[in-house]
């Protein structure tokens, strides 16, 4: 029978009880957890994110780590054009997201009898690819309304202006700030990179 | 002063009802060119300051929350296909993307021109000087196409932006369709200006700019309190135009004002030689309907039964276009072509009149989880599967047709839903009048079929055709149309309502048409002239 941690059974109770109060608690637990232990997800990152990263991939993880620190469930979302509704961040994704690594943790010792993180890089793909298509996701979408933590972690990191430079091979820095005159020359390739 | 049992009363000789992109027109025209006293009165709460813009944007860019607080009024909703529900210091324009084309010449004379619309009492020429005016104050960056099709009287106040890498390419590939296309002038600086940054590409003009660079209201604000030119209450909420006892002027304004991030609300009454409602499309004739009396039942400066009336904007067929250029979009995505060329209908066409963009587009070229055959990519296999189809570029292209508003395009009271201080919520609906609705689906035709040709010139094809669902119209306009005729027209040329000497309405409000092309600049133009009439008394 699975020990059923603190995280566990909080984010159990924030699923079935909703009160903000233990919401919120879970979402902290979640993070504080994460934040100690965070072998698997450094695991899912290697599996899942290019390799051709290499050590970009824990700082991407990072990245991911803080975003959801960041969270603010029910802040308000931008209003777009052509309607009065209002819109609010939902629940916290984290809860969710970390039961599902500890699935995989789990999945991994039921099947290969060792941690997620031991497993080799096809090994641990396939427990994600399993995952993924269990749950019927077929995009990327956005990270807070992503469906499972490896979906998240991937729509996280190819949102960003790195992944985009990376697929064009070039220093475009979308959405960041840079000199205006430069926007008519082609953009330079990445370093170590052919023009 | 306050007195007990009795509302606040404020005090002023001009009072400017909203604090969006036409009330700083006003207030700073005026502020220049009289000593008068001047209130502004909005219903919204202060806006974000620049200073902490930067970290509100990222928090839009990670977590997708608004950039801009809590920028709306609770309870004021309207039933219909509203702009934006945004309501701060600053209005609309905190938001807009700070794109500034004029209207062309032939928008002010549809009727005369084509047979079709109303043609309104002014023309291009004499709204020349105030765009200029406009763009000088605002600070907009710019070339002139090709005179014949974008006369105007004076440079630009900035030279444009410079046309990315991108849209270079794309600029050459509109040529082979005999397209002759220019950067789109935009009120965002191409050095600095007035105090305010260049533009330095953080690519989010519409939401928010981080560094100042696009012109938004709050720094005409800012400037103006700073040298206490105007009084600006916040949180405060007009309800009430109400009429002189022994006149037809307008006595007083009364409203409600919230107390800072709390619900606790005073009355207060602004009284004024001079009222200026500058609430935008809607807003303003909200205000104007809500404004019974025995004497005006259906509202003030309503005798015509036009308040209200008359609202549209325009629509837009769009397509993405593979092409075969090297393109890298995120250069500066917000940023576009424009041309003028379709702004007049040949002789021997059935009416069309539109205008045409072109941006980079990642469209259809974005990072994917599963490949054609549906299998699930993981690690390297989603970023090859992305560069493979990457290798050529997309283009996005958009055409904003014109639509003629309908009498019924407008706004009503909801006797059924109400503000929190228990006033009919609007009710917006936008019909087309009937010429118009007839000429859509030719519009749409015509223009998927330009997409296609301009396609093909480039060895390219379509992939992707959008069409507005009809519901919304972008850029909305009207409800207060300007005339010569009191019957026919709310305001007479200059924004004066025809009913109430001392009530102007501008901005929005005032347009005939809406042309094809955004108005912004417009109801800056127009919100400049209307201050010179108010100086002139």
């Amino acid at each position: 029978m699975p020990l059923v941690t603190r995280r566990t059974f909080l984010s159990a109770l924030a699923s079935a009880v909703p009160l903000t109060a233990i919401v919120s608690r879970a979402h902290a637990a979640a993070i504080t957890d994460l934040a100690h232990d965070p072998a698997t997800l450094v695991a899912l990152g290697d599996a899942i994110l290019p390799g051709e990263l290499r050590e970009g991939r824990r700082i991407a993880v990072a990245s991911f780590q803080r975003w959801i620190d960041g969270y603010r469930a029910g802040a308000e979302l931008e209003h777009g054009y052509g309607t009065s509704a209002l819109t609010f961040a939902g629940p916290t994704p984290a809860t969710r997201w970390m039961r599902q690594l500890d699935d995989l943790e789990a999945q991994a010792r039921a099947r290969h009898g060792q941690p997620f993180a031991a497993l080799t890089i096809a090994r641990r793909q396939a427990l994600v690819r399993q995952a993924l298509d269990a749950a019927h996701i077929t995009s990327l979408g956005g990270t807070p309304g992503a469906q499972h933590v490896a979906q998240a972690l991937l729509a996280h990191w190819y949102a960003s202006s790195a992944a985009h430079d990376l697929c064009y091979q070039r220093q475009i820095g979308r959405q960041s700030c840079r000199p205006l005159a430069q926007q008519a020359r082609k953009p330079l390739p990445l370093a170590g990179r052919d023009a | 002063m306050m007195r007990l049992g009795r509302p606040r009363v404020i005090e002023s000789d001009i009072c400017i009802i909203g604090s969006g992109i036409s009330a700083a027109m006003v207030a700073d025209k005026l502020a220049r060119i009289t000593n008068k006293s001047i209130v502004v009165v909005e219903a919204g709460d202060e806006t974000v300051p620049l200073a902490q813009r930067y970290p509100s944007r990222q928090r839009l860019m990670d977590y997708g929350e608004n950039p801009w607080g809590a920028d709306h009024v609770d309870g004021h909703e309207v039933d219909g296909p509203l702009q934006s529900r945004s309501m701060q210091v600053g209005g609309l324009a905190m938001h807009w993307g700070g794109v500034t084309p004029r209207f062309s010449p032939e928008d002010f004379r549809t009727r005369a021109l084509f047979g079709i619309g109303e043609d309104w009492p002014i023309a291009y020429d004499d709204l020349d000087p105030y765009y200029q005016e406009a763009e000088e104050l605002i600070g907009v960056a710019g070339e002139q196409g090709p005179a014949a099709m974008d006369p105007r009287g004076r440079p630009f106040p900035m030279a444009p932006l410079p046309l990315t890498w991108n849209l270079s390419l794309l600029r050459n590939w509109a040529s082979t369709s005999g397209i002759a296309m220019w950067s789109q002038p935009s009120a965002k600086n191409s050095r600095p200006y007035h105090g305010r940054s260049e533009c330095c590409r953080n690519d989010s003009c519409s939401p928010v700019c981080p560094v100042g660079a696009k012109y938004s209201p709050d720094f005409t604000w800012n400037e103006l309190r700073r040298r206490n030119r105007v009084t600006l209450y916040p949180r405060t909420l007009v309800r009430r135009l109400v009429l002189d006892a022994r006149s037809r002027r307008i006595a007083s304004a009364t409203a409600v004002q919230r107390a800072p991030g709390g619900t606790r609300q005073t009355e207060v009454e602004f009284r004024a030689r001079t009222f200026v409602v500058a609430a935008g499309y809607v807003w303003s004739s909200h205000l104007l309907l809500l404004s019974q009396s025995s004497r005006t039942p259906a509202g003030v400066a309503n005798s015509s039964g036009l308040v209200g009336k008359f609202i549209g904007g325009h629509r837009n067929q769009q397509a993405f276009v593979e092409l075969p250029l090297e393109l890298f979009p995120g250069i500066n995505g917000q940023h576009s072509l424009v041309t003028k060329q379709f702004m007049r209908t040949p002789p021997d066409s059935r009416y069309l009149r539109h205008d045409l963009r072109v941006w980079e587009s990642g469209f259809g070229r974005g990072p994917r989880l599963r490949d054609d055959a549906g299998r699930t990519m993981l690690g390297d296999e989603i970023l090859t599967d992305w560069r493979a189809r990457t290798r050529t570029g997309v283009a996005r292209l958009r055409a904003y047709y014109d639509v003629i508003p309908d009498r019924a395009s407008g706004i009503t009271l909801d006797a059924t839903r109400r503000t929190a201080q228990g006033d009919p919520l609007p009710r917006l609906r936008l019909v087309d009048d009937p010429a118009s609705a007839a000429l859509r689906g030719y519009s749409n035709d015509a223009l998927r079929s330009l997409f296609a040709r301009m396609a093909a010139a480039g060895n390219g094809r379509v992939i992707h055709n959008e069409e507005d669902d009809g519901g919304f119209q972008d850029h909305p306009a009207g409800g207060c149309r300007m005339g010569s005729d009191p019957a026919t027209s709310v305001t007479d040329a200059w924004g004066r309502t025809h009913d109430h000497d001392n009530l102007f309405v501008a901005g929005a409000p005032t347009c005939v048409s809406m042309s094809c092309a955004n108005a912004t600049l417009t109801f800056c133009a127009l919100a400049l002239r209307t201050a010179e009439a108010i100086a002139r008394g």
